[in-house]
């Protein structure tokens, strides 16, 4: 199952990247296509909308890593929007919920972006 | 109504990453489905976390280039344990068993680490040509 990822542009600016599918060893290319996109048009602010993430492994949250160290280097600043309890449970098992405090809504996320 | 404690049984083989991994989380629901559990039941959540990772392994690693050997996969459910197996025909991997969690900047190396924190028992022998892992949890 490929991983979709769609990009918009929310009222405040900011880009949202919604991925849709499992952030997997298969899908996590595509989210780092997305994100280099992204970076491409200058200092960006980025909230990745997981709701439609069912699913992350290790590699997928590699692309999220990546996606943070990328846009640090540009100056922008990167958020985490509505994971599901899966991807909760391996942002805390590997220590990452304390470098990507996660948002329960997009909404939320972009308040103060 | 089915019982959480209903045995299961599931068996495949596969060769491709997409496919492969399909198959695995397919058979994650399936054992959902036959034992009446939740979407949200946290033991099985970690149970398919692991064999995520596990899995992901084995069908990047486990096969030898240029050769379309497949991967021989049994998922089992019995008196409240779940135990996956999976077997292929790559090269050792005794040097990844004792590998840890990694810092959280870098963006790879954790999926042994998260396999062996989430499950009761994973185990590894080479046998032969063959590498077999074995994934044990109490759900």
């Amino acid at each position: 199952m490929a991983l979709d990822v769609q990009t918009r542009q929310a009222d405040n600016g900011a880009t949202v990247v919604a991925p849709t599918g499992r952030l997997d060893v298969a899908g996590a290319p595509a989210l780092k296509d997305a994100i280099s996109e992204v970076v491409k048009s200058g200092p960006p602010r980025v909230v990745i909308d997981m709701e439609g993430v069912s699913f992350v492994d290790s590699t997928g949250l590699g692309s999220v890593i990546a996606a943070l160290k990328q846009i640090r280097n540009t100056q922008g600043e990167l958020r985490l929007a509505a994971p599901n309890q899966q991807v909760r449970v391996v942002l805390e098992l590997t220590t990452l919920d304390r470098v990507f405090p996660y948002y329960a809504t997009v909404e939320e996320a972009l308040a103060g972006l | 109504m089915r019982s959480k404690h209903e045995a299961f049984e599931f068996h495949a083989t596969f060769s491709e990453l997409d496919e492969g991994l399909d198959v695995l989380h397919r058979s994650v629901e399936r054992l959902r489905q036959a034992t009446g559990r939740t979407p949200d039941d946290r033991a099985l959540l970690l149970f398919e976390t692991a064999l995520g990772e596990i899995g992901s392994n084995v069908l990047t690693h486990g096969r030898p280039p240029g050769t379309e050997k497949p991967v021989d996969y049994a998922l089992r459910f019995e008196r409240g344990v779940v135990e996956a197996s999976l077997t292929d025909s790559g090269g050792p991997a005794h040097e990844h068993l004792a590998r840890q969690m990694p810092g959280q900047e870098d963006e790879q190396g954790r999926g042994l680490a998260m396999a062996r924190e989430l499950l009761d028992e994973l185990g590894y022998e080479r046998d032969g040509r063959h590498n077999r892992w074995r994934l044990v949890k109490r759900l």
